[in-house]
C-alpha cells in the first residue's frame, strides 16, 4: 500500500499523526525555543528565578519551587520522554520482529509455546517488576531504562508480526521460492521481509505506546534517569510531592499531565487508525 | 474423559495455571538472585552509610540473619526451601522493616483492600462498557450514539492516573466532596456499622472512579467494534426473519455473542489493569499492596518487597483461571468438540 | 376443494442498489402469482435476481438495497394483522407480527443461520413464544414433534450448533420454519453446499413437510433437477425479470423461451448429478446497465430485429404458460 493511501484511509490515523507531529516538531526544535523563552540558561538550573512565580508573560506557566521556568522544564521533558520512549519503542520492536518472525516462520509447536509465553507475559503485572528491576539498578542511564522498559512492551507488537508472517508464508511464491532451492535465509529476506515493513511499522506503533505508558509508571513514582535529565513524568512525581495541589499551584501538576495526556491520545489515535487500514476486517471504529 | 469434556477443560486449565505460577515464581527467585550481593549485607551496609557506623563484626551478623531468613546455602538448596516456603506454606519470611513480623502478615492486611477496590472497580467498568457499547454498537446510527463514541475514543486513552489527579483535584481538593487519601476514616474503628462503611464508601469512591471512567469507555469501545462486526452475521438476519423483537435480538443474539471475545478480552487485560490499580493507591495513599509495595521497596524490605510482586503475580493468574473456567459457560463452543 | 383464488399477487416488483457506479437494478418489474398447496419454484442463473426477490418479499433488504417499487398482494397472509393486504407496504412493526407465523424462511446458507450459543431448542422456542402465547413446556414438546416430522432425533433439541452437521442444520432450520404452520414457506437454495445424497434427504424432507402441515413452498434455486424433483409450477428469471412461468412438467417437455430451453438443455437427464450450468454461451449482464429490449438478446440464437429495440411483455400463450418473448407476439401476430 503507498503511502499516501495509507494515511488518507483513516481519519483517526490522520488527527493522530498531526498532534503526534506537532510534539516531535516542539521536542526537535526544544534549544530554539528554550533559548527564546529563557536565553542561554540551562533549564535544569536551579536558582534561576524566583521559587514559585506566578502565571506572567515572562513565565507561562510560572516556576517551581527551585526557581526553574516551568515552561521550558515542560519542553525539555516532552523531548527526553519521547527519546526514551522511542528508543524502547525500537529495541521492543526489535525484540517483537525477531520472536513474532521465529513464530510464525516455524509454526507448529513452536509457534504454540511463543504464544503462550508472549500471553504469560502480557498477563504478568508489569509494573511492580519494572519497578523493582529499576530500583535494584545503580545509576539507570536512558539507554537501560529504554531496555528495560522494552523488555515488557515487546508483547503488544509480537502477535502483529507472528499474524502477518503466518500468512505471507502460505503464500504461494514462498513455496514456489523453496522449490526452486532457495536458503531459507534468501526466502526471509528477499520475499518475507520487504512485505514485512509496513507491519513492522505498525508493531513499532503499538510497542512504543506500551514502552511510554511503562516510562511514566515509573517516573510518576520518582524512577527514572537520575541526573540533570528531565522527563514529564518526573514532572508530575515532583510536582505532587512539593504539594503544588494543596498549593495551588495547578499549572506544575497539569502541564506535564496534558502534555503525557497528548502524547497517549495521539499514539493511541495512530494505532487504532493503523488496525483500521491493516485490518480491514474491523469496520471503521466511530460512524459504523 | 471423553465424555465429559468440560472436566477435561478444567483439569488442563487448572494444570496450566500450576505451571504457570511455578514458572513465575522461578523466574522472580531467578532474578532476585541475579542482583549481586544479598539483601541482608546491602541492608546492612546502608544503615552503615547512613548512620555512619561500622557495625563490629558484621560478617557474624550478616551470616546470622543469614541462616535466619534462609538466605544462606547454595543456590538450589534456597531454590527448594523458597518452593516449600512459598507454595506451600505461604510463608515469604519476615518482613525486614518490623522484624520479626512475617512479610505475609503485611501483604494479606493490603491484599483486601486492592483486591477490592480493583474487583469493583472492573466489574463496573465491564458490565457498564459491555451493555453502553452493545447499545452503541446497535443504534449505531443515531447522532448521540456517535456523540458518545467519540468522547469515550478519547476518554478510554487517559491512562487511569491521570484521571484520578483531575478527581482528586476537583472533587477531594476543589470541592471538598471527597476525602483525598486512605481507605477510610482513621477515627472509626473497624467494625460493621454503617459508620464504617460509609466511610470506606466515600473513601473509595475516586479511586475507583478513576479506574471506571478509564475503563468503562475502553470496554465501550470495544464491545462497540464487536457489535458492528456481528451485526453483518447470518443468524442476525435469521433472528430478524424470525419476527424477533429488537429487544430479544438485541439481548439474545447480539450481546450473547459478544460476550466471548469480550470475556476473553477482560482476562487478557487484568495484568495491565492491576499496574493501573497500583498507581492509583499510591496516589491516593490507599492502603493496599501498592503503597505497601513502595514503601516496602523505598525501606529496603526486600522480603515485603518480592512477596508482593509474587503476589500480584499469582492474583492475577488466579483472576484469569476463574474467568478461563467460567468460559464453557458463555460460549458453549469451548471445551465442547464440534461436528462441525 | 382447493381454493383457485392465488395466496399471494406480486406485481412490478423492482429492488434496487445505489452505489457510487450507479443503480443495480437487481429485480426489475417482477411479477406472478403464488397459487395455494403448490410448491413454486423460481430457476435462473446466478445473479438474476431470484434470491434477491425473495428477500424484498420477506421484507429482509437493507440499504443500500431498497425495495423501488411494486406490491406483493395478499388478504390471506395478512389476516388477523392488519386491512393493509401489500406486504410491501406494510409497516416493520405490522410485518414484523406477522413473520413466521404467516411467512416463514429457510435462509440461504442456513449453515450459518443458527445462533452459534443457543440450543436448538431456544432458537426455535423464542420464535415461537414470540408470536404465540403458550407455556414453555408446550413449546418444547411442539419442538420435539418438530424435529421428528424433518427426520431429527429429540436430543437434537439439547445441542449446539456446531455439534450438528450439514444436513442436521439445514433440517433443523425446515422445522423452525413450521413451527408455527405458516401459509407461505419461502425457501432459498436449501440445497447448494450440501452432499448430493444429503439434497435428496432435504428435499425428501421438505416435501414430507408440506404434506404435514398444508403450506405453499417457493423454492428459490438455480439448480434444475431441484425443480424437476420438488415443484409444481416454475418461475424462469433472468436479468431481473420472469421469462417464463408455467407447470413444471409443461416446462421440461416443451419449453418456450430460448432462456428456459437453453437451461433444461443443459440436463440431459434429470436423475444425473448436480452440474452448473454450462450450455449457454455468452456472459450474465449485468445490473447495472441491462440490455436495451429484450434481456436476453445478446445471447439468444432466436434473436429477431425487434429483440433489440423492444422488451417483450409476460403473455399467457396457452393456459397457465406464460412467456416474455417476441417468438410469441409474433405467432399471435400471425394467428
Amino acid at each position: 500500500m503507498e503511502l499516501r493511501h495509507i494515511l488518507f484511509r483513516s481519519r483517526l490515523l490522520l488527527v493522530g499523526l498531526s498532534i503526534l507531529g506537532v510534539l516531535i516538531l516542539i521536542a526537535l526544535l526544544q534549544p530554539v525555543l528554550n533559548r527564546l523563552l529563557i536565553g542561554d540558561i540551562n533549564p535544569v538550573s536551579m536558582g534561576t528565578y524566583k521559587a514559585y512565580e506566578e502565571v506572567s508573560p515572562q513565565h507561562p506557566l510560572g516556576t517551581d519551587r527551585w526557581g526553574r521556568d516551568w515552561l521550558a522544564l515542560l519542553i525539555l521533558g516532552l523531548r527526553y520522554s519521547l527519546i526514551i520512549g522511542a528508543l524502547a519503542g525500537v529495541a521492543a520492536t526489535f525484540i517483537a520482529v525477531i520472536l513474532g518472525f521465529v513464530a510464525g516462520y516455524k509454526g507448529g509447536r513452536t509457534d504454540a509455546a511463543m504464544r503462550t509465553f508472549t500471553d504469560m507475559v502480557l498477563v504478568i503485572p508489569s509494573w511492580p517488576i519494572l519497578v523493582t528491576m529499576a530500583s535494584y539498578i545503580k545509576g539507570l542511564s536512558i539507554p537501560l531504562m529504554a531496555l528495560l522498559l522494552a523488555l515488557f512492551s515487546w508483547a503488544f507488537g509480537m502477535r502483529t508480526i507472528r499474524s502477518q508472517v503466518l500468512s505471507l508464508r502460505a503464500q504461494p511464491y514462498v513455496d514456489l521460492a523453496k522449490v526452486s532451492n532457495l536458503k531459507d535465509r534468501e526466502i526471509i529476506f528477499q520475499e518475507l521481509i520487504p512485505n514485512l515493513l509496513p507491519y513492522i511499522g505498525v508493531a513499532f506503533a503499538a510497542t512504543t505506546v506500551g514502552a511510554i505508558l511503562a516510562e511514566t509508571g515509573l517516573e510518576l513514582i520518582g524512577l527514572g534517569p537520575g541526573g540533570n535529565i528531565i522527563t514529564l513524568g518526573l514532572m508530575v512525581n515532583f510536582a505532587l510531592r512539593w504539594g503544588a495541589l494543596a498549593l495551588g499551584k495547578v499549572e506544575l501538576v497539569f502541564a506535564p499531565v496534558l502534555m503525557l495526556i497528548l502524547i497517549f491520545v495521539s499514539m493511541n489515535l495512530i494505532n487504532i487508525g493503523l488496525e483500521e487500514v491493516f485490518n480491514p476486517r474491523l469496520k471503521r471504529v466511530t460512524g459504523g | 474423559m471423553k465424555n465429559y469434556p468440560v472436566l477435561t477443560y478444567v483439569l488442563k486449565r487448572i494444570g496450566l495455571y500450576i505451571f504457570t505460577i511455578w514458572g513465575a515464581f522461578t523466574i522472580a527467585f531467578v532474578f532476585f538472585h541475579s542482583v549481586p550481593g544479598d539483601p541482608i549485607s546491602a541492608y546492612v551496609a546502608t544503615m552503615e552509610a547512613q548512620y555512619s557506623y561500622k557495625i563490629p563484626d558484621a560478617d557474624v551478623v550478616i551470616a546470622e540473619y543469614k541462616k535466619m531468613m534462609g538466605l544462606d546455602g547454595t543456590l538450589l538448596q534456597q531454590y527448594f526451601r523458597y518452593l516449600e516456603n512459598v507454595l506451600l506454606k505461604f510463608n515469604l519470611g519476615p518482613s525486614f522493616l518490623s522484624f520479626p513480623t512475617p512479610a505475609e502478615k503485611y501483604i494479606f492486611e493490603a491484599l483486601p483492600w486492592t483486591v477490592g477496590l480493583l474487583g469493583i472497580a472492573t466489574l463496573i467498568s465491564w458490565t457498564l462498557g459491555f451493555t453502553i457499547g452493545g447499545i452503541m454498537g446497535w443504534r449505531r446510527d443515531s447522532p448521540i450514539a456517535a456523540g458518545i463514541t467519540n468522547l469515550a475514543l478519547i476518554f478510554s486513552q487517559i491512562p487511569a492516573y491521570f484521571m484520578g489527579l483531575a478527581l482528586l483535584f476537583i472533587f477531594a481538593y476543589g470541592l471538598l466532596w471527597f476525602p483525598r487519601r486512605g481507605a477510610f476514616d482513621p477515627g472509626i474503628a473497624k467494625a460493621f456499622n454503617w459508620d464504617f462503611i460509609s466511610s470506606v464508601i466515600q473513601h473509595g469512591a475516586l479511586p475507583a472512579l478513576s479506574l471506571v471512567l478509564v475503563s468503562a469507555f475502553g470496554w465501550l469501545i470495544s464491545t462497540r467494534a464487536i457489535v458492528v462486526s456481528i451485526l453483518g452475521e447470518d443468524y442476525l438476519v435469521y433472528a430478524k426473519a424470525k419476527g424477533l423483537t429488537g429487544g430479544a435480538i438485541l439481548r439474545h443474539y447480539v450481546l450473547r455473542n459478544a460476550m466471548l471475545p469480550q470475556v476473553t478480552g477482560l482476562a487478557l487485560s487484568l495484568g495491565f489493569v492491576l499496574n493501573g490499580a497500583y498507581l492509583i493507591e499510591t496516589l491516593f495513599q490507599y492502603p493496599g499492596m501498592g503503597t505497601l509495595f513502595l514503601s516496602s521497596l523505598a525501606m529496603l524490605d526486600y522480603n515485603t518487597t518480592q512477596g508482593i510482586m509474587l503476589m500480584s503475580i499469582a492474583l492475577v493468574l488466579t483472576a484469569t483461571l476463574l474467568l478461563d473456567l467460567l468460559m464453557p459457560l458463555v460460549d458453549p463452543r469451548v471445551a465442547r468438540e464440534g461436528k462441525g | 376443494m382447493a381454493n383457485e383464488e392465488p395466496l399471494l399477487r406480486i406485481r412490478d416488483v423492482r429492488v434496487h442498489y445505489t452505489s457510487v457506479r450507479g443503480v443495480y437494478k437487481v429485480v426489475d418489474g417482477v411479477g406472478f402469482d403464488v397459487m395455494r398447496d403448490e410448491v413454486l419454484g423460481i430457476a435462473g442463473e446466478s445473479g438474476c435476481g431470484k434470491s434477491t426477490l425473495v428477500e424484498g418479499l420477506l421484507r429482509l433488504i437493507v440499504p443500500p438495497g431498497k425495495i423501488a417499487s411494486g406490491e406483493a398482494v395478499s388478504s390471506d397472509l395478512t389476516a388477523g394483522i392488519t386491512n393493509n393486504c401489500d406486504l410491501l407496504s406494510l409497516s416493520d412493526e405490522e410485518y414484523r407480527q406477522l413473520r413466521w407465523k404467516s411467512i416463514s424462511y429457510i435462509p440461504q446458507g442456513s449453515m450459518h443461520s443458527l445462533n452459534p450459543v443457543m440450543k436448538i431448542e431456544d432458537q426455535i422456542i423464542d420464535a415461537m413464544l414470540t408470536h404465540e402465547t403458550m407455556p414453555k413446556q408446550a413449546a418444547k414438546t411442539r419442538v420435539a414433534e418438530l424435529l421428528g416430522i424433518v427426520g431429527l432425533s429429540p436430543a437434537v433439541a439439547g445441542l449446539y450448533p456446531h455439534e450438528l452437521s450439514g444436513g442436521m442444520k439445514q433440517r433443523a432450520i425446515i422445522a423452525a420454519a413450521i413451527a408455527l404452520k405458516p401459509k407461505l414457506v419461502i425457501a432459498d437454495e436449501p440445497t447448494t453446499a450440501l452432499d448430493v445424497t444429503i439434497q435428496k434427504l432435504v428435499l425428501q424432507t421438505l416435501m414430507r413437510v408440506k404434506r404435514e402441515i398444508g403450506c405453499t413452498i417457493m423454492v428459490v434455486s438455480h439448480d434444475m433437477p431441484v425443480h424437476a424433483q420438488i415443484a409444481d409450477r416454475l418461475v424462469i428469471m433472468y436479468a431481473g425479470r420472469v421469462m417464463e412461468v408455467g407447470p413444471v412438467v409443461g416446462i421440461f417437455d416443451d419449453p418456450l423461451h430460448p432462456y428456459s430451453q437453453g437451461l433444461i438443455a443443459t440436463i440431459p437427464s434429470i436423475a444425473q448429478e448436480r452440474r452448473r450450468l454450462a450450455g449457454i454461451p455468452g456472459a450474465s449482464p449485468s445490473p447495472l446497465a441491462w440490455p436495451a429490449g429484450c434481456r436476453f438478446h445478446p445471447r439468444c440464437k432466436q434473436a429477431m430485429a425487434i429483440c433489440q429495440d423492444v422488451e417483450p411483455a409476460v403473455v399467457e400463450v396457452r393456459p397457465g404458460r406464460y412467456v416474455a418473448c417476441h417468438l410469441f407476439g409474433v405467432l399471435r401476430g400471425m394467428s
